[in-house]
Order: C-alpha cells, then structure tokens, then sequence
C-alpha cells in the first residue's frame, strides 16, 4: 500500500481545526440560570456522559471527512496480485488467424487451448475474444456466457493476410482505455518471427495488461513456397512473353522442386529446379501461351510439406492484339522511324506495330485508332490534320512530338501550342554539346531510363516552358523533355530529333527503355498488374468517376461489396488470395491474382529472449500446450503485483461521511434552539 | 374580566396604581353585586341595659312600648389591618415568559392595596424584604397611604437572598396590631422553617395568608438535553439531566408544595399558590373572603 501524492497528507493537520472548534465550544457553552437549585441534584455523570456521546459522534464524523479528503488527493493504492483482482479483471483471448496458421493444425491447436483456458476461467469473470491477422476482429464483447466465448472461438476461420503483433497490442491499448479492470491477454499464435512489428516497441502492451502466451507449436519446420512470379500482365505474343518463379525454401535441406505453369487450370508447362538449403532458385518459363482475354495463372511447386497453401503462386494474364502506333514524319525522314520503330519492336512485350505516315497525308486518318501518335519533326501538319489532333488530344488521346530541326522553323509546336523561339546548336567538337543535367524521376520514362549524362546533344529547339511541366533540361537549361496537359489527353514534346543526327540518343542503351516506357505512359497500359498482395488495396474509381458502379467478385464468387458500396467506395481491401474478377468506374474489366504475403511462409519463431522481453517474465511468460489446458493462470502472472488506487472507494466514504455530518449537525442545532 | 386580569395584559401597563385599579374594578365589577354589601353597620341583637353601659346605645324606642331598656348592639363596625410582606429576593426575577414572579407580586400587592385602602377603608401597610427588612411603610389610612404603598412596591427591586429566620422579629416588631398579614413570596426554604418563622405572627391574632408565587416552568420545568443551571441567589452551578428535571424535580417541586401547604393549614394559615400565567382574581377573593370572616 502506498500513497500516489504522499505530499497531500500535510492536509491532515486540517484535523485540528474541528478539535479545536469542539474542545472551544465545550468550554464556553451558555449555563440556563433558575431561581433555586433547592430542589436541584447534581446528577452530571449520566448528563455529561450523554452529551459528550452526541459530541463525539459528530467530531469523529468531523474527522472523518477531513481524513477522506485528504486521503483522496493523497491518491492511496495497493499493489494487488493478478489472483487478488481475479474478480475484476478482464480476460481477453487472442487467437492468431494469419496465414501461416493455416500449416498443420495450428489454428485448430489455437481454438482447442483457447477452448480450454475460457472452460477453467471463473465462471463470474467476463472475458473477450479476438481473432487477429493484420487487423485485430472483436469476436465478442466482454460478457461471462460460456457458449457466447466458445461458439466465437470455434467460428474463427483462417485467414490470407499477414499476422501482425503490433496491430494486436495497439487493439489492446485501445481496449485498455476504456475498460478500466486489470486485462489479462492470453495470445494463441504460432509465435512467427516475421509477425513482429519493425519497432519492437510497438508490441508493448499497456500498463494494466498482463501477457500469456500460448505458443501452438516449439520449433519451427521447413517450408517449401513460391515466393514470387514475374509474369506480364498483357501478352501480345505468346512467344515472347516469359515467366519467372522464384521458388525458396525456409529451413529446408537442399532439394529439386518439381515447378509447374499452370494455365486456366491446366498444366502448361513443368520444369525441375535444385534449390538449395535454406536457399531460393530461380525458375523461368520461355512462353506464355493463354488464349486472348484474360487467363488465370499460377506457378505451382510439389512441396509436399505441412503448409499447401503457399505452394502456388497466382497471377493473371490478359491476352490482346498488338496496339497500334501512328507515325508521322518527313516523307524524307526515314531514320526516325528506323530508330523509333527498333526501339518499340526490341522490348520484351512487343506491344506496339508502328504505322508510318508523313505529315502531308495525315488528312483523312482516324487517330482514336490508334494508341497514341508520334509526331516526328515534321514542318507542317494539315490544317484540318491538326484540328483532329487537337480534339484527339483532347478527349484524352496522347501525342509524342519530336522537335528537331525542320520542327524549329514553325512559330508553335503543333497540337501543343508551346511557343517556338528557334534552335540552339552546339558543337560536336571538343565538350561544346550539351548534356542532361536535371531531369524529373517521377516521369517513369525518364526515371527508369537513366544514364542520361552520357547523351550528347547538338541540336535543340528553344520550346517556351509556359503551361508545360518540364521533366528534362539540358545543361543551359532549355527544355529538352516537356509534358503538357491539354484537356484529358497529354503531350510529350521531345526538343530533338530521333534522327540521330541532332543528338546520340538512338545510340545509347537508354533510348529502347525511354521509348518503351515512354510508348507504355501514352497507351496507358502501365496501369495494369496482374498480381497482387492480400491487404492490399485496388482502386475502384478515381475522383472524376462518382457515382458509377462497380463490382468486385471474390474468390469465393461473392459480391463483397454492397449496393451502396459499389457506387460510393474509391478503393477496396483484398482480403482473400485467389482470383477477384472487377469491373472497374472506367468501364475496363479486369482479373487480378491475388496471393498471401510470402513473409508469411517463413515459419521461423520469435526467439525466447524475445517472448521474454515482451511477456515481461523470466520464462517468457509462454506456456506449453498441455499447461495451458490445465491451469490456464500461471503462478507468475497470479504473482504479479500491480498499483491498484482506490481513491474512488475513499471519496464515496468522503460523501457517505459528509451527509452523516449534515443530518447530525442540523439536529444538534435544532435541539440548541429549542433549548434557547 | 379575565382579559383585565391577565398578568401579561397587566404587564403593558405603566404605573401600579393603573394596573391596581384596572385589577379591582374589573373584579368587583365581575362580581355583579354592590361594591357596599357586607360591610354596612348592620342590626345584630338587643341586650338588656346594666349599669355602666353607654346610654347612647339605649333604643329609646323601645324603652317607650315597654319601659324596659335595651342596648341595640351591631356586626363588625372595625376596620382591618392589612400588611403585605413581600419577598424581593434574586429569585423572584425568575420568568420564563414575560411577568417575573416579581412583578406578578407587585401586581398582586398593588391590586390588594387599592382594594383595602379605596374599597375598604381598611389600613394596609407593607414590608420588603429578602434576608433581612429593606422597606417598610406603616399601616396607614392616612390621606396619600395608597401612593406610598405603591411607591414603596416600585423600589422594590429584587436582590440577595430570602432568609425568613432573619428579618421574623423585625416583623413581631411591626406587627403589634391584629390585622391580615399576606406574605407574598417563592418560598424557597424548607416548609417547617417557614411555618415555624412566620407561625408566631399567627399567635397575635393576625389572620396570615402565605401566597405562593411561583413561574409555571418552576412547576413543570421541560429540557431536552442536560443543561447547567445557575442559582440566581447563590450563583450555585449544577449540569442536570433531562430525565431528573422532568421527573425526580416534579416530584420533589409537588411535594414542596403540599408540605407548605400542609403546614400552613395546620399553623392556622392559608395558603395558595399563584403561577404567574394566571390571572389575579383568585387573590382578591380570598382577600374580600378573609376580610368578610373578620368582621
């Protein structure tokens, strides 16, 4: 027992003032004069005992509110065991529902001690079921029916996502604040390592919170997973499309994994892989023949281990014809379609087919045909050309221009409209030619693209930045790379040629990237990925798409999403692995494969020193799975000693005290004026 | 008449012989009967004349029809002598309401006086005391006697202690005469020592009447808690007990009471006792009562 803030006892001397008041009003209390005492007898022992009686009384009820006072600020407390504060105390259960649950038996382990521990609980004390995963689901609210607890604990089911222990403790501070009782947290989990939060801080649990873990299993065992797939997400020729599996194994001896490609369900094709111990090996599929449309996926491995669950890996594939690129050039340029054209046909996708043609013909041509159009240092577009480029443009089709030396006797960069104050020549000898010296990462083609240091330029277009994002300059600061909105459509203005003969660009590694990346942006097809994480969340809409609807279906083929949901929510959770079919605001149907975290597979466990610091007992406060059948409280935790205030019990004595001196008080004076 | 009695309406008024005549012409009027009967010379018997007999009182009326003379005797042609004592010691201020036993006691010698002195034609005297004689105004019916008993009754302030054995042969002294001798007092002393002080009055052929004053909280005291209480003549203090005062001093205040009465009745005297709450009708009929015996 102690005192919270010993400082406010120096109020007890407060106690004299009564006793001085009391001893002060004895002594000068009226004597009643008569006119003889003949007939009087000096009866004041019973007389003087009777009204010290009264006195007394209402002196100590005096005291006793002072006392109370100042106890209460005094804020007094006992260190009460767990055992003692039994009747009061909350016992929560938390049973572990991540994905490496799902290995063996564990979850079932899980339920069965939970089952167990909530059966030897005191019947009078009220207790609380979680289930967590990533995020922490309240099973039930604190109640004492037995059934209530164990049909929760029984309907817990396994889950996708990633076990996550500091998201348990932050739930449990929450709980803690508001229910006011000691919590005793009993957590049933395979005790994964790679659960634990960053900051081991984060797993701290409160102040009032006592922990006892219940580890379903000792040692960790070996697991065979595929561990990642990179697959494209749209194929345009099966031939060239490649898929790559890296297949790992934690805690396994070295061992030669038979790995499957499985196409809609069928075997496609199988390859062997020696993978080493404790190791990963990589796995590469050299085609990827889907029918058009989308396929669904999965790279399999035979593990043959306690965990099939992470044996597979799915991903999605949409299968489409090549898109078209509209070229328009010079009639006597034909290097910079030579350059451009390589550098589209060389990257691994093989997306895009170019469709040449020059800039005097372009009257006539559809360009909504066409993914974007690139438009090659021509001198002069068609009046009319020009006008369906810029309502192209502006219902959201995008446009390359490349600005080279015929481009840079035009006053406007066409369709963009930028203004154009000449070309800038530089020296090819010596270090006179300019180089990139800043360019904007954030634009992918740029930005992936690197190395632009070594490109030397020798010939640019002075293009009037106003209105444009600039992404690269050269060395004098002319823009050489710019982007520019124009209604929903973009404009990418390259100030040089393709030609190679203003710059080295289509020399240099770097151009198949930047044309690749660069032709991706324009098209739009970096949007799309065929695979994806549980937890993670998918955008449904984006701000301009309100109100329209959209529909996901999960791998069990339910709607998750309710009516209002479907019309309202911007973003959506993927909660389950397999494959979820969307049909997203813009219109676009999609298929994504989603798969557990593979962190997930890694069944290594906490070490003891670890479970020791976070219990905060010796032994680690963990007890083994027949123990905890059996006594589910542990000595340690009954032993536990914690500050328990009871300054509330003291102000209600303070009241009850108060009221009592009141009502005593008040009779005393009535009696005195009576008498008077 | 009870409303002109009533020693608090009493109380209100300025000047004794106010409060005395509103006292005596508010009960003789109650009466309903001539404030003259009884006390006219009325016829009583005829003797016969022996020698040495007053020839006044001969009825020569008589003496003509039958020749024989006959002395006409009548009742009680002698005026009274009326003498108050009044106790003015510290505990006659006791009041529990608004007429002290003091004041009361000046009501009733007042009312008394002009009764004697106006109605009467009787002599009326008074003496003051407490342990010894501090006033005292001959019985007189001398012109201006009334105002000098009532001066005398306004000086008399209470103070020390009633000690009867005192002031007893001063009172021998005075009362030489036979006369009504009326002590007004609370006659806190043991009953035999006032019956043996005040009996030898008695022997010299004074009709005396003991009126006991006293406050009704006196008689019937309440408490509710123990208290201390302050002898007002000898400054005593004593803590008492609710349950003595309401029980154990009744009994001792009632027996008191009857003793004194007792005694009284048994040395030839009257008693009656006053509470102040009542009205002073009863002492003016015991008067006029006792004056009507002697004549």
């Amino acid at each position: 027992m102690g005192l919270l803030a010993p400082w406010f006892l120096a109020g007890a001397l407060a106690v004299g003032v009564p006793l001085y008041l009391h001893l002060l009003r004895r002594q000068t209390s009226t004597p009643q004069s008569f006119s003889s005492l003949m007939f009087v007898e000096p009866r004041t022992q019973s007389s003087i005992h009777h009204r010290r009686l009264r006195y007394l009384l209402l002196l100590a009820l005096r005291l006793l509110v002072l006392v109370a006072l100042v106890l209460a600020f005094a804020n007094p407390y006992i260190n009460r065991t767990a055992a003692s504060a039994s009747g009061e105390r909350l016992l929560v259960v938390a049973v572990d529902r991540s994905f490496s649950m799902r290995a063996g038996t564990r979850l079932d382990d899980a339920k069965r001690q939970a089952v167990a521990l909530l059966a030897s609980r005191n019947p009078s004390e009220r207790a609380q079921v979680l289930a967590f995963g990533s995020q922490v689901q309240v099973m039930t609210q604190p109640v004492i029916d037995p059934a209530t607890l164990t049909s929760a604990v029984e309907s817990i089911q396994p889950g996708d996502a990633r076990g996550s222990y500091g998201a348990l403790a932050a739930a449990l501070r929450s709980i803690a604040q508001t229910v006011q009782t000691p919590i005793e947290l009993h957590i049933f989990s395979d005790m994964q390592k790679t659960n634990m939060p960053p900051s081991f801080s984060e797993m701290a649990m409160p102040a009032n919170v006592s922990l006892v873990l219940h580890p379903v299993v000792k040692d960790a065992v070996p697991n065979w997973t595929v561990e990642s797939v990179n697959a494209p997400a749209q194929v345009w020729d099966p031939k060239k499309a490649r898929v790559q599996a890296v297949v790992a194994g934690f805690g396994t001896a070295a061992a030669t994994r038979n790995v499957s490609l499985v196409i809609n369900g069928k075997t496609a094709s199988s390859k062997q892989v020696n993978v080493p111990a404790g190791g990963r090996a990589t796995v590469e599929f050299d085609s990827l023949d889907v029918p058009y449309g989308f396929s669904r996926c999965a790279v399999k491995i035979d593990s043959a281990d306690a965990m099939p669950a992470d044996d597979q890996y799915m991903f999605s594939v949409e299968r489409s014809d090549p898109l078209r690129v509209l070229f328009v050039r010079e009639p006597t340029d034909s290097r910079s379609q030579l350059y451009f054209g390589s550098a589209l046909g060389s990257s691994a996708q093989s997306a895009f087919v170019i469709e040449s043609v020059p800039g005097a013909q372009l009257q006539g041509t559809d360009p909504t045909k066409y993914a974007f159009v690139v438009i090659s240092d021509v001198a002069s577009l068609p009046e009319g050309a020009q006008n369906v480029l810029t309502r192209y443009v502006r219902a959201g089709g995008n446009v390359l221009i490349a600005a080279g030396t015929t481009m840079a006797r035009l006053q406007d960069v066409p369709v963009s409209g930028s203004k154009i104050s000449g070309g800038k020549y530089y020296s090819r000898d010596g270090a006179g030619f300019a180089t990139v010296s800043d360019t904007d990462t954030s634009f992918a083609a740029v930005g992936k693209a690197d190395q632009w240091g070594g490109v030397k330029f020798y010939y640019a277009v002075s293009i009037d930045p106003t209105g444009s994002r600039v992404i690269a300059r050269l060395t004098d600061q002319t823009p050489l790379i710019l982007e520019k909105q124009i209604g929903e459509g973009r404009v990418v203005v390259f100030a040089s040629g393709f030609d190679n003969l203003t710059n080295d660009l289509p020399l240099h590694p770097l151009f198949v990237p930047f044309i690749e990346q660069t032709a991706q942006y324009l098209s739009g097809l970096q949007e799309r990925e065929g695979t994806r994480l549980v937890d993670s969340y998918l955008q449904l809409r984006s701000a301009k798409e309100q109100a329209v609807s959209v529909e996901v279906i999960d791998p069990q083929g339910k709607r998750p999403l309710s009516i209002n949901q479907a019309t309202t929510a911007t973003s959506f959770q993927l909660t389950d692995a397999g494959f979820y079919e969307l049909k997203l605001a813009n219109g676009r149907q999609d298929v994504v494969g989603v798969n557990a975290d593979r962190r997930e597979s890694d069944l290594t466990l906490m070490p003891d020193d670890v479970l020791a610091l976070w219990s905060g007992k010796p032994n680690g406060g963990v007890e083994t799975a027949g123990a905890a059948a059996a006594d589910p409280s542990p000595d340690d935790a009954a032993r536990e000693k914690k500050p328990y205030s009871f300054a509330w019990y003291v102000l209600v004595v303070l009241l009850a005290a108060a009221l009592a001196e009141s009502v005593l008080a008040s009779r005393y004076l009535n009696t005195q004026r009576e008498d008077s | 008449m009870q409303r002109f009695l009533d020693p608090a309406v009493l109380n209100a008024i300025s000047g004794l012989d106010l409060v005395a005549k509103t006292v005596v012409d508010g009960f003789v009027a109650g009466l309903h009967r001539s404030p003259d009967f009884g006390f006219s010379q009325e016829f009583a018997e005829y003797r016969a004349y022996s020698p040495g007999d007053d020839l006044r009182h001969v009825d020569w009326n008589v003496f003509a029809r039958t020749e024989r003379a006959y002395l006409k005797r009548y009742r009680g042609e002698t005026n009274s002598l009326l003498t108050v004592l009044l106790d003015a010691s510290n505990s006659m201020k006791y009041s529990s309401h608004s007429v002290n036993k003091m004041d009361y006691a000046r009501f009733t010698a007042a009312s008394l006086f002009y009764l004697a002195i106006q109605n009467q034609r009787d002599a009326a005297g008074l003496i003051v005391f407490d342990d010894e004689v501090r006033n005292y105004i001959r019985p007189s019916t001398r012109q201006g006697q009334l105002q000098r008993l009532l001066a005398g009754l306004e000086l008399a302030e209470p103070r020390a202690r009633t000690d009867f054995g005192k002031p007893l042969h001063h009172f021998q002294e005075f009362l030489r005469r036979r006369g009504l001798v009326v002590i007004l007092s609370d006659f806190y002393e043991k009953p035999e020592t006032i019956i043996r002080t005040i009996e030898p009055l008695r022997f010299h052929g004074n009709e005396v009447v003991l009126f006991h004053i006293l406050d009704p909280k006196e008689i019937q005291p309440r408490m509710n808690e123990a208290v201390v209480l302050v002898d007002m003549e000898t400054s005593a203090r004593m803590e008492v007990t609710p349950d003595y005062i309401n029980k154990d001093y009744r009994e001792k205040i009632d027996a008191h009471i009857a003793a004194l009465r007792d005694g009284a009745k048994g040395a030839g005297m009257d008693y009656h006792l006053l509470v102040t709450d009542q009205p002073l009708d009863g002492v003016l009929s015991e008067y006029l009562t006792i004056r009507q015996g002697r004549d």
